[in-house]
């Protein structure tokens, strides 16, 4: 393979530009145009107005984790374990027991995701079998002023909301 | 060294064992024959076709390999599109009622039909009526927990309980899919070696109470290990892991084939041994009423016995020889007597003809080699007549009532290297926590004379010191385990390098075997 080479040519070495002060001006210049362009009409800047205009999250967005539930309102979690053993930042800690609720066997009695390891991969939600973790909430900026804060639990998990429809997530979704 | 025959395997020729069945022989050399039913421990049933393979002599087309002896000349045939299809059907066949509820099984990540599954079947499931629904979570006794649904009848859980224990608990009833395995009502399990069928099944019907659901079994680290229960000394495999941000514990143990001591199974109590190593242990060094540093503890220990007067070390029976010979060397150099009474560990008519033994120490064979004495006449009075008694984790409350023991150290000093807390170390002046026996490295001899070698298995999160190291901090002429085996090393029998000791074990002297108690 013959790489396609650009040959630039090397800036700097002319009187004018070693002299340094008339560059600077033309850099001033074009600096200045742009502030008092702006500061003019504002209309066309091309900056996020974050985070008095949120961002559009698409559906395809791994944002915070959540954990269904099915439509009677009970856990999909299993507590196979699938998640924690695909997890590459090891951030979801699982404690297993008895399944209360007359479906299968098997329930997390325990199920937490440090969101200060978490690297939002999403292998979590592609190991698991049954659908039960999903990253659809669109919450993309989680924060907080204690560490424990980052800790997200069964409960905090569970209550997790789709930030999407059904539908666009099964044909977007991750 | 059993008599070799040639045979051919798709064709190749291997060199292996005669007299054995097909399955053993041929995978001896690394080839595989699936197979369900068959156990090494209970023979060919020959009832999950699994093994079916062509013989080319004039045979039926396809013999189960389980109940085929491999005879010299024979040309086997597996690796055949119609052997291949038998495979794939016998797999559809088992796993037409089989729930497939991997998630929430314990055996997934160690279960044949997802072996097999994966190596011979790779196919969509068929099935398009609704599977036969049978019992889940039967508690079927001992800690058994049975699943019908995951069953693939092979019946080794049977046989075992008809051929190993002899009791015949459980049973297959009903016939073609209806058929389970089952109880007979109000008989569950009674036996004392009833959680082997939890290894015996191949997949995830039997499953153990006590397990259940604490770990996956791909998070486990395995570590061999000798099971310190009773002085039979059972090979073992020590499953620990470390979750995150926990303490390093053993979630199970299973018995590790063993020919030479205990075959492929282990008792109960056994299994049930490594609760004792997370339960009741001593974490912290104390001296007089005032915690100290474990260097602290030993500073003052050392000048306890540099002091002078009459020592009495007391070692305990189920300590490694490397333990024994270390602390037998710094005895002799300060002067001081030995004792390893222990008759407590005896409970006479425990022990049974399989592998339970009345002994429940793990090294008393060990004791005698180093010529230890473990009389009780011995013991008191070489402690009636000491100034200062060491016990080297020795749990003198099995042996002694608290009276006797509260008599016996009311006017004599008393220190105290503990795995765990024991009432006696109360009265200890200086206690130091030690390590158990899945946290250092080791060598047991068991009643059978066999001697077998074990790595350290569990590392804790603040290991405590192993005796070895410690007795080594207090003078002891052996100052590594190097050295302990150079000391052993003049025993007769014994090698000068523990990693010479096959994973087997290694028989000392027949002798010993012949005084073997029943």
């Amino acid at each position: 393979m013959s790489a396609r080479v650009k040959t630039i040519a090397r800036r700097g070495a002319s009187l004018q530009e070693r002299l340094y002060l008339i560059e600077i001006c033309k850099g001033m210049a074009t600096s200045f145009g742009h502030f008092f362009r702006n500061l003019l009409d504002n209309s066309r800047l091309a900056v996020r107005h974050y985070p008095e205009v949120p961002p559009e999250i698409p559906v395809r967005w791994r944002g915070r984790h959540r954990l269904t539930n099915h439509p009677d309102g009970t856990m999909k979690c299993v507590a196979c374990f699938m998640c924690q053993t695909n997890c590459p930042a090891h951030c979801i800690t699982i404690e297993a027991g008895e399944r209360l609720d007359g479906r299968a066997e098997k329930m997390p009695r325990r199920f937490q995701i440090d969101l200060l390891e978490c690297i939002y991969c999403g292998y979590c939600v592609e190991a698991c079998p049954l659908d039960a973790i999903r990253m659809d909430t669109g919450i993309y900026s989680v924060n907080g002023t204690r560490r424990d804060a980052f800790l997200l639990d069964l409960t905090a998990l569970q209550a997790g909301q789709g930030a999407f429809p059904e539908d666009d997530y099964q044909k977007g979704g991750a | 060294m059993a008599d070799m025959v040639k045979l051919f395997v798709n064709g190749v020729e291997v060199e292996v064992e005669a007299g054995k069945n097909l399955i053993d022989a041929i995978g001896a050399v690394g080839i595989e024959i699936p197979h369900l039913c068959y156990h090494p421990a209970l023979g060919a049933d020959g009832n999950c076709r699994m093994c079916l393979v062509g013989i080319e002599d004039g045979r039926p087309p396809l013999v189960p390999a389980c109940k085929t002896p491999a005879m010299a000349g024979m040309k086997v045939l597996l690796d055949a599109e119609h052997i291949r299809k038998i495979q794939r059907d016998v797999m559809e066949l088992e796993l037409i009622n089989h729930p497939t509820d991997c998630p929430v099984c314990d055996q997934a990540g160690e279960c044949r039909l997802q072996d097999y599954y994966m190596s011979y079947d790779r196919r969509q499931s068929r099935m398009t009526v609704p599977q036969v629904v049978k019992g889940k979570k039967m508690a079927f006794g001992c800690g058994v927990v049975h699943d019908q649904e995951r069953c693939v009848l092979c019946g080794r859980c049977v046989r075992f309980c008809r051929q190993i224990t002899k009791t015949g608990e459980l049973g297959i009833i009903n016939r073609s899919d209806d058929a389970r395995v089952n109880i007979f009502p109000g008989r569950p399990l009674h036996n004392r070696y009833a959680l082997n069928v939890v290894d015996l099944c191949p997949v995830g019907a039997m499953t153990s109470a006590d397990f259940r659901f604490q770990q996956r079994v791909w998070f486990l680290k395995k570590s061999p290990g000798v099971c310190h229960g009773c002085a039979r000394g059972c090979s073992i495999t020590v499953d620990h892991n470390r979750e995150k941000e926990q303490e390093a514990r053993i979630y199970r143990l299973r018995p590790r084939h063993n020919p030479l001591v205990n075959g492929y199974f282990i008792c109960d109590s056994g299994r049930m041994s490594y609760k004792a190593e997370e339960e009741g242990r001593l974490n912290e060094a104390r001296h007089g009423r005032l915690a100290r540093s474990v260097d602290q503890a030993l500073l003052a220990v050392a000048e306890d016995l540099a002091q002078g007067g009459k020592i009495t070390f007391i070692l305990s029976p189920d300590s490694s020889l490397e333990q024994m010979v270390t602390i037998r060397a710094l005895a002799e150099k300060l002067g001081a007597t030995l004792s390893g009474f222990s008759d407590g560990w005896i409970i006479p008519g425990d022990g049974d003809d399989f592998l339970i033994r009345d002994d429940k120490a793990a090294n008393r064979a060990g004791l005698e080699l180093l010529g230890i004495d473990c009389s009780r006449t011995g013991f008191t009075a070489a402690v009636e007549a000491a100034d200062l008694v060491v016990n080297c984790n020795n749990d003198l409350g099995r042996s002694l009532s608290a009276e006797e023991l509260g008599q016996l150290f009311q006017s004599r000093r008393l220190i105290s290297f503990a795995s765990h807390r024991r009432e006696i170390d109360n009265q200890a002046e200086i206690v130091i926590p030690v390590a158990s026996w899945s946290e250092y490295a080791g060598s047991v001899i068991n009643c059978q004379g066999i001697l077998q070698h074990f790595p350290r298995a569990v590392v804790r999160n603040q290991p405590p010191m192993e005796l070895v190291e410690l007795i080594a901090r207090l003078g002891s002429p052996l100052q590594s385990e190097a050295d302990c085996w150079q000391e052993l090393a003049r025993l007769p029998g014994l090698p000068a390098d523990p990693a010479t000791i096959p994973t087997e074990g290694l028989q000392l002297n027949d002798n010993e075997a012949a005084h073997d108690q029943p």
